[in-house]
């Protein structure tokens, strides 16, 4: 256990003192807060337009009244979110593949394998220091997107919205710890230095961006540029009707998508940011009840990645030479 | 052999050798492949709602499915491109430089009569070789599994635009090529070298759009257009700033114009001048590159 | 009157404050083998990079065959050959792939048949289809060679050419350089650490420490001029020793 702790501190150490962190910090930040920056733009542009068809309608001399576009504070970071899901598992990616591929390329392997440690010690270590990387990371980063809820978007947080945002970040810590751990894997299996990490990418590439996209392009929904059933003129009520009877199409749809981590991770954080309608200022209960199988499925894929790393990161694998 | 053949045959025996960038190319070449059956599948599925709403009584509207030309099914692919054909471009681009570096080749080649941007011009060129003969190998798919999907062979002209979507595509990965060239010559490791052209490629795909036209990042990986910007103050100011810098989004207008999607509105010269523009910046500062700086170890 | 081979003229190099060379003047007669020997960090690896137009001199001069390395890099560069010390290749080519390309980037006529003889010559027949990355050192540095030798220089560039060998390969290696002086007349220029196999190859050295050529002579007469001293290393101490006093 203390070596495992020493190793730990060695690489918190190490990646305190490199820029890696410092610009991969940085840069999701950058991002998040433009996110919020851009959807509180477009807010007050809503705003402006109701305005407009206000005064039209009021100038036409009707009384007719229209609901004003309701501003959901959470709602702003859906961008945000995406950038994590598709960016911050892309960095999660390379942090975790360079976890092995530094000390393969710097030769200290050898240095620390000849000493006594005991058989898990090594990856151990590294899967700590990880996880307080991501675990650090995302509450800093969620602390800076508190900040720029509130000043940016002017959103007034209340004391569910920040239980909110505590879960979707131990769910965002949990997906990026899975992503570097899975890639910390491939770089320990990989007998050459680059190997593991384009494997990781193109994983990170086929079930990040490849699986979603097509579960997306099957949607009948998505076929039309502003809703399939808005240009059939069909409403929220008969458009599930409808679909009553694509049931076979639509699982295995759900299916392909739920193949993908990235998905039961956009769900279920989609679902607490009251993103999807049907969950929007519903309790927390409501929200659990929905989507708890997208956050085990989560961390289930936390699970298999950690065994992975642990049983993967062993002297015996590590040291292995090509044939 | 001249030499500059020499360094193309080369860069195309090495390339198609490293298993990496095969493991890419067979999910691009997959993906293109599949693309078509997938459209295939989501056309079934929209006549079907459409039949289904239509007997319930609940549209009056046509089919807009309706005479949908073939070209539809190719429509997925030009989303392929922009996330599998970049990242293959890049990592070609990036293993091609740093080859030299890691294996310390550059010494051998250098101490030769072969100045650095003669080599490195060919290289470029080797590379937009094996980039060209992938896009016509995936061309020729593309049509042979639209004419599976369609059960008759595609018409001349229809495979004529096919034929141009790629050519654009040829276009657009070209300065992808060149990006990763230049970060395998400039970064301080191979990490980083792979690294930094992907965060590039991830600023241009999924923010530089939302900063134009505040369209959500996963939005961006559907084919079909997403509803216009909103027109005021702020996306007026960001969209003029950004969208000539949004590569894939320019990709996607120009490809879409291409496929004679009924959505896209606009000409293709802005487009093309802005990916040609990108290409000749990218492959001129590789070929700038200083004799030190091709001879610079890496710290990995 | 014998013709030069290599020489430097004042010949500086610095890295930022470091002075890597100091003026360095130095006069390389053709068909010499000529071993620079040197501590650690005493600038044989930089002149080697100067010679072979890899580097520009801060300051100074330098000649290959009379031409001048900065001027006419380009005709430098077709006279010479460089092996780096621990030469690598690309590990997915074969061998013949690789001499193949090199040999193209020189320029060589028809070059499978030059490729054919260089390996004949180098005894290293039998592995052209063999993909480099299954290689031993020795086999990469008698593919080093090779890659040097391909356009026929009239001056070999060999940085540490014995580093990381087994016995059998510096002997193999020695056989090579005696052989490529004796029967091809190239002049050879190499930085070593192994002053025993520069008393074997050698037909002159020079001695380098911080940035300056501190001895030069022919083996003979640097053999004959200490006759208190047992063997090179005895002398390259001596001279090292009274160089510091």
């Amino acid at each position: 256990m203390i070596e495992m702790l020493t190793l730990a501190k060695k690489e918190l150490t190490d990646l305190r003192r490199s820029r890696l962190l410092l610009v991969l910090f940085a840069f999701l930040a950058v991002a998040v807060i433009l996110s919020v920056v851009v959807a509180s733009a477009d807010f007050r542009l809503k705003i402006a337009d109701y305005r407009h068809y206000l005064d039209a309608l009021k100038a036409a001399g009707s009384t007719a009244a229209a609901p004003a576009p309701q501003l959901f504070p959470l709602q702003m970071l859906r961008g945000g979110m995406e950038y994590l899901e598709i960016i911050g598992s892309l960095f999660a990616v390379v942090l975790g593949a360079s976890m092995i591929t530094k000390e393969k390329g710097r030769g200290t392997l050898a240095l620390i394998f000849s000493r006594p440690l005991g058989r898990y010690a090594f990856a151990g270590g590294k899967i700590l220091a990880l996880s307080l990387i991501w675990a650090t990371t995302m509450g800093a980063l969620f602390l800076v997107i508190v900040a720029t809820l509130l000043l940016v978007g002017n959103a007034p947080l209340q004391g569910g919205d920040y239980l909110a945002l505590a879960i979707v970040a131990a769910h965002t810590t949990g997906y990026l710890i899975m992503w570097s751990l899975l890639a910390m894997t491939l770089a320990t299996l990989a007998l050459r230095t680059g190997t593991g990490l384009i494997l990781a990418l193109v994983l990170w590439l086929v079930v990040v961006l490849i699986i979603p996209q097509i579960g997306d392009t099957m949607d009948p929904d998505n076929q039309i540029p502003g809703g399939l059933f808005a240009s059939l003129q069909v409403d929220k009520s008969h458009e599930q009707a409808v679909m009553a009877h694509f049931t076979g199409y639509e699982t295995t749809r759900d299916l392909i998508e739920q193949t993908s981590v990235t998905k039961q991770y956009e769900r279920a954080t989609f679902a607490y940011l009251g993103i999807k309608n049907e969950y929007n200022q519903q309790s927390l209960s409501f929200i659990w009840a929905g989507t708890f199988n997208n956050t085990l499925w989560l961390l289930a894929g936390l699970a298999t990645s950690l065994g992975a790393a642990l049983l993967s990161g062993t002297k015996k694998t590590i040291l292995r030479k090509a044939p | 052999m001249t030499r500059w053949s020499a360094v193309m045959v080369h860069e195309l025996l090495c390339t198609t050798r490293e298993r990496l960038p095969q493991l890419l190319l067979a999910v691009f070449v997959g993906m293109i492949a599949a693309s078509a059956f997938i459209g295939s599948s989501a056309r079934a599925s929209v006549t079907g709602v459409y039949q289904e709403a239509l007997r319930q009584g609940l549209t009056t509207v046509s089919n807009p499915f309706d005479a949908l030309s073939p070209l539809y099914y190719a429509r997925n692919t030009v989303i392929y491109i922009v996330l599998i054909g970049a990242l293959l471009a890049i990592v070609v681009g990036v293993n091609s430089t740093l080859r030299d570096r890691q294996a310390r080749t550059a010494d051998l080649i250098l101490s030769r009569d072969v100045g650095p941007a003669f080599y490195l011009g060919s290289k470029l060129a080797g590379l937009a070789l094996f980039v060209l003969l992938l896009l016509a190998l995936s061309a020729l798919l593309n049509i042979g599994c639209i004419s599976v999907v369609t059960g008759q062979v595609l018409a001349g002209g229809d495979s004529a635009r096919i034929a141009g979507l790629y050519a654009l595509a040829w276009l657009f990965m070209l300065p992808f090529v060149a990006l990763g060239m230049a970060a395998g010559l400039h970064a301080a490791s191979s990490t980083s070298a792979l690294l930094t052209p992907i965060v590039i490629w991830s600023v241009v795909i999924f923010i530089l759009p939302l900063l134009g036209t505040a369209a959500h990042p996963v939005s961006l990986l559907n084919p079909v257009s997403p509803p216009p910007a909103p027109q005021g103050g702020f996306f007026a100011a960001t969209s003029s700033l950004v969208d000539p810098l949004s590569l894939g989004e320019q990709f996607k207008h120009v490809g879409a114009l291409i496929l004679a999607d009924p959505q896209a509105t606009g000409t293709m010269a802005g487009g093309i001048l802005t990916m040609a523009a990108f290409a000749v910046a990218g492959c001129a500062a590789v070929v700038m590159t200083r004799r030190t700086r091709m001879r610079r170890l890496l710290h990995d | 009157m014998t013709a030069t081979a290599i020489s430097t003229t004042a010949l500086t190099k610095r890295y930022g404050t470091a002075q890597a060379l100091n003026e360095l003047n130095l006069s390389v007669p053709a068909g010499e083998i000529f071993g620079l020997l040197g501590h650690n960090g005493a600038g044989k690896t930089t002149i080697v990079n100067i010679l072979t137009t890899l580097l520009e001199p801060s300051t100074g001069t330098a000649e290959i065959g009379g031409r001048d390395i900065g001027t006419a890099a380009h005709q430098v560069r077709s006279t010479i050959g460089y092996l780096p010390e621990n030469v690598q290749f690309y590990d997915n080519l074969t061998l013949v792939e690789n001499l193949l390309f090199f040999a193209h980037l020189s320029g060589v006529q028809a070059p499978r048949a030059r490729i054919r003889e260089v390996l004949k010559f180098l005894d290293f027949t039998g592995h052209d289809s063999q993909r480099m990355s299954s290689f031993s050192k020795g086999m990469r540095q008698r593919a080093g060679i090779a890659q040097a030798i391909l356009h026929e220089p009239s001056v070999l560039f060999l940085d540490e050419p014995t580093s990381g060998l087994d016995p059998q390969g510096v002997a193999k290696l020695r056989e090579i350089i005696i052989s490529l002086n004796t029967q091809l007349g190239m002049t050879i220029f190499m930085n070593t650490h192994l002053l025993a196999e520069v008393t074997k190859t050698c037909t002159s050295i020079g001695i380098l420490s911080a940035g300056t050529l501190i001895y030069q002579d022919s083996m003979a007469a640097t053999l004959e001029s200490f006759p208190a001293q047992e063997s090179l290393e005895d002398i390259y101490l001596h001279i090292e020793a009274s160089q510091r006093s």
